[in-house]
């Protein structure tokens, strides 16, 4: 239940090295048997009958990407509550429950109005402030009582329950920009129960026990961003890099995540949890003719609903340098973006394989020149965002992050970063670099079929963004065909000045205000 | 080569009667029957034990060898040896090659060589594809049997860990992390960290000594899985491996973890606006016969994630927390038991209390018969996920015998899970579980506390500087 945070990116970066790149029938040796149901819902299959588990992976297409302001935070407090379970699981009476989370909920809104109120009348009718703020009050504790008597009908974390005692192991989801994935892995012999408790979730979630989980989730903002120095720095990157783009957001701010609403998630849900949208892998110890029997039973009777608005917006191009700073109680950190490609651009599979070259392992450019030859860094690691292991639906950014040596400042190891863009941009890569980044590719899709919940993901992801699973097959081949000329290319059109974002995070000592 | 192990999970028959519209939570399944793959084991006649899981699904081989010895062995003014070996095995050049030839090496064929140190084991780990195997157990073999610890890359490492060091109070979760393990384990290795001047004071001379001493054929374990046969991984390493000497496991004596420590509150001021906490004490070690009914019940009261009680409390009821939890850690030299959350500040005395009071409980009243069965029977079922990849199982292996336990520990386990009874749990309940005489470290800025640390113990301010 977590929310890309730069652990996942870097995760992401890391798997796109291990992975993202594999083929049908040729280095992945399991055969994948598809199908799609009348509503529009694909599943793919993968029999391997190593052990006697299996991982299922359900990829639906709408990330945090899809908010617009009012909204931002519902898909990952979305992604959380679809934890609560359903109108069968997670209640003892879900009729009498669920009249009183319409209570609950208009009671909220009354206290959302005259939070609002609260401005105006400090402004206008200062005398009648207090009595505002006590009718507040009295109804923030009738929302309570009303949370206490539902509270009685909910068998708390049941969802989590059943699975956990039927042995499931990688039990999880998280929320992206374009995607938002559930997965699991059980024992063979729970196939039914699996899908069983997907669709219940999936057809009819239950949204209860809402307000906690708000706090929950901006915990894990505090956690994840507030507290992490690397988030802090990226969070004001990418909200510098974009300024028209989605994609400026990296993790929801918490006065818009505390305003929102149940009604605001269930929008959500309907608008965009729809067959169409919902991509399933299931790799392991099954029978892809059970699993089709299953699929039929459990998601048949979903309704496909009408596809709803793409994002239209497209960022517009960077005019100009620009550059952030962020004060926090840490050691300095160097953050570059770059804008790059989205996945289906014909310039995607070079700044893959730029990535890469400058980024990955000890031989890699960076790494080298920074790191082992001027030795101005401790480390630097080069990753794109938002950084799906297999492309992003729109464009994004390639990130490079430095942390330089004690007595080394920022702006040189910029300079070292810049002298080696520019020697990508000038001369042409050598053949031997470029075969052992293709070597890589090679190796990396061979492995992504190591876990059943690796190939399960790669499949139901490339499936959502692409349309077609197949998309691996021609990502590697993409990817193997690009030459030192394509790189040259685009690393001089790309690593420009004008194309960049530089943020730096500064030292604050105790005490100092900044 | 299989030996096959029948393994019982669950318990009933499958009641789907009605066939339509089961409610989830009233499925039950067949006992789930599996035979377990074992590795073969054989040893070789300069004394590695190899642990092998032939496995042709994938081109791909796994493999990893594990060494005595590891940093509570580090002398304390020179704290950081075991790692700075390590780290220079894999990145100061080997046999013939200079650490750069090393990099391109394995770089350019994609094989993944590392090398780390752990507390009681020093582990190599290769993976690669099947058809670079010959490369990469040349390298390998180099770099455990002549390491050319170069000096240029050896002055890289030492600033290089010293930066590191420099760099560790930039989060507050390391920060809360590496007081609890300083302040629970006192004076003991397990509680030492390297300092800018332990690792100025390493030598090349010490580094060659700790590989002489430790990194020989007789002092480790191997375990592979993948595609390659018996003959093809014996012919592998009888070349590479074979000429390698016995030279003998001498460990230097570490005594085991005892209670140094003074009851109380340690504060780590950070200008943060979350409150991280991990208060605890130690436990019980690696071989403690009470370590199934302490999984069991920890399940139940802070380990099992969502199902738990203090999970369920802290986060699902309340909201103040996303990761909150208990832990049991348990180590060859005395573990430890603890229990963490990351709450927003001003409520770090509400979750604070919260936990100490669930805990407090459990110990005075146990689990219930509900929690223990539905924790039972998570870790049983689940079991079957140390079999799931070849690498784990053939790991899974090697790291019993490691430690000493017989070889068909995995089975006794398991076993030994199933016969765990609610009164075993409330029994090390009552033994182990502790809400007095604890460690309770505190990351955070006290200003916006809602309560002040002193109601929680004594309080000592950590000193933040960086030695």
């Amino acid at each position: 239940m977590k929310r890309g945070s730069i652990a996942a990116i870097v995760l992401s970066a890391l798997l796109a090295l291990l992975g993202g790149h594999l083929r049908a029938g040729e280095a992945l040796q399991f055969p994948v048997e598809e199908f799609v149901l009348d509503n529009g819902m694909a599943f793919m299959v993968v029999e391997r009958h190593t052990a006697p588990v299996f991982s299922g992976y359900i990829s639906v297409g709408v990330g945090s990407a899809y908010e617009k302001t009012g909204n931002i935070g519902s898909a990952h407090l979305l992604e959380h509550m679809m934890f609560k379970g359903s109108r069968e699981v997670g209640t003892s009476d879900y009729e009498a429950e669920k009249d009183l989370i319409v209570k609950e909920d208009s009671v909220w809104a009354k206290i959302d109005r005259a939070v609002r109120e609260t401005r105006f009348i400090e402004l206008n009718q200062p005398e009648k402030l207090e009595e505002h703020l006590n009718y507040i009050e009295k109804l923030r504790l009738i929302l309570d009582s009303l949370t206490i008597l539902s509270s009685q009908y909910v068998i708390q974390n049941e969802f989590d329950m059943i699975y956990t005692r039927n042995g499931a192991a990688q039990f999880n989801a998280f929320t992206g920009y374009d995607n938002t994935n559930y997965f699991v892995s059980l024992p063979a012999n729970r196939l039914e129960l699996w899908f069983a408790m997907e669709s219940g979730r999936l057809k009819h979630p239950a949204l209860r026990e809402f307000f906690p989980e708000r706090d929950v989730v901006s915990e894990e903002r505090r956690l994840s961003v507030e507290t992490s120095p690397e988030a802090k720095l990226f969070e004001q990157l990418i909200g510098t890099a974009f300024i028209a783009h989605p994609y400026q957001i990296f993790w929801e701010w918490q006065s818009e995540e505390n305003n929102l609403t149940r009604d605001d998630l269930a929008d959500f849900f309907e608008t965009y949890y729809i067959p169409q949208r919902i991509t399933v892998a299931v790799v392991g110890d099954v029978a892809v003719a059970r699993v089709r029997e299953l699929a039929e039973e459990y998601f048949g009777d979903m309704p496909s609903r009408p596809e709803p608005e793409p994002i239209y917006t497209r960022e517009p191009e960077q005019p100009g340098e620009r550059r952030v700073d962020v004060h926090y109680e840490s050691n300095p950190v160097l953050s570059i973006a770059y804008h790059k490609t989205s996945f289906d651009d014909p310039g995607e599979p070079a700044f893959r394989i730029i990535e890469d070259l400058l980024g990955r392992g000890r031989t890699s450019r960076l790494y080298k020149a920074l790191v082992l030859e001027k030795q101005l860094c401790l480390n630097v690691s080069v990753y794109t965002f938002p950084g799906s292991s297999l492309g992003d639906m729109h464009d994004g950014v390639l990130c490079i992050d430095a942390y330089p040596k004690e007595g080394v400042t920022t702006l040189e190891v910029e300079e070292a970063i810049y002298a080696e863009l520019d020697r990508l941009a000038a001369e042409p890569v050598s053949q031997r670099e470029l075969t052992k980044i293709k070597n890589n590719i090679d190796a990396s899709f061979i492995w992504a079929s190591y876990s059943n919940i690796g190939l399960a993901g790669y499949l139901a992801r490339a499936q959502n963004l692409a349309r077609d699973w197949r998309y691996l097959s021609t990502m590697r081949d993409n990817l193997l065909a690009v030459t030192a000329e394509d790189i040259r290319q685009t690393a001089a059109e790309y690593f420009t000045e004008n194309n960049r974002t530089v943020a730096t995070l500064i030292p604050k000592r105790k005490g100092e205000e900044k | 080569m299989k030996k096959s192990l029948l393994i019982l999970v669950g318990l009933s028959m499958f009641l789907a009667a009605t066939v339509m519209a089961v409610n989830p939570r009233d499925m039950q399944f067949e006992p789930l029957r599996f035979d377990l793959p074992e590795p073969v084991r054989f040893e070789t006649d300069n004394g590695i034990s190899v642990y092998f899981l032939e496995d042709h699904q994938l081109p791909v081989i796994t493999l990893s060898v594990m060494f005595h010895g590891g940093s509570v062995y580090d002398p304390p003014e020179k704290s950081g040896l075991a790692e700075l070996t390590a780290t220079l095995l894999r990145s100061g050049g080997a046999g013939t090659r200079t650490p750069e030839e090393v990099d391109e090496e394995l770089d350019y064929y994609s094989i993944d060589l590392s090398s780390n140190a752990g507390d009681e084991a020093l582990v190599v780990n290769m993976n690669s594809l099947a058809k670079n195997d010959e490369l990469a157990f040349e390298i390998m073999a180099d770099m455990m049997r002549r390491p050319r610890f170069d000096s240029a890359k050896m002055a890289l490492e030492i600033s290089n860990l010293q930066d590191e060091i420099r760099r560790r109070n930039d989060e507050a979760g390391n920060v809360t992390r590496r007081v609890y393990y300083q302040t629970v384990y006192g004076g003991h290795p397990y509680g030492r960290y390297p300092t800018l001047a332990s690792v100025a004071a390493l030598s090349r001379a010490d580094i060659v000594a700790m590989h002489e001493k430790y990194y020989n054929p007789d002092n480790c374990l191997m375990a592979v899985a993948g595609d390659l046969t018996p003959a093809e991984l014996k012919d592998l390493i009888d070349r590479y491996l074979g000429g390698w000497s016995r030279a003998g496991r001498e460990l230097p004596e570490v005594p085991r973890a005892t209670r140094q420590y003074e009851p109380g509150v340690y504060y780590a001021e950070k200008d943060i606006n979350q409150a991280h906490i991990r208060f605890g004490h130690l436990c019980m070690d690696i071989k403690n016969p009470d370590r199934y009914a302490m999984d069991i019940m920890n399940f139940a009261l802070g380990g099992g994630g969502f199902i738990s009680r203090i999970m369920g409390q802290v986060r699902t009821t309340h909201g103040l927390a996303y990761s909150v939890g208990t832990y049991v850690y348990r180590r060859p030299l005395m573990g430890t038991l603890f229990a963490y959350c990351q709450t927003r500040a001003d409520a770090m005395g509400r979750a604070m209390e919260m936990m100490l009071d669930i805990i407090e409980e459990v110990k005075r009243e146990g689990i219930t018969t509900e929690e223990f069965e539905l924790a039972r029977e998570s870790i049983i079922n689940g079991f079957v996920f140390n079999y799931d990849t070849p690498g784990k199982i053939a790991g899974n292996f090697a790291y019993n015998e490691f430690h000493g336990f017989p070889p068909d520990q995995l089975k006794r386990d398991l076993e030994a899970y199933q016969a765990v009874t609610l009164d075993d749990c409330n029994r090390v309940a009552a033994r182990y579980l502790d809400t007095e005489d604890i460690v309770i470290v505190v990351t955070g800025n006290k200003e916006m506390f809602d309560r002040p640390m002193a109601d929680f113990g004594p309080v000592t301010a950590v000193s933040m500087e960086i030695e």
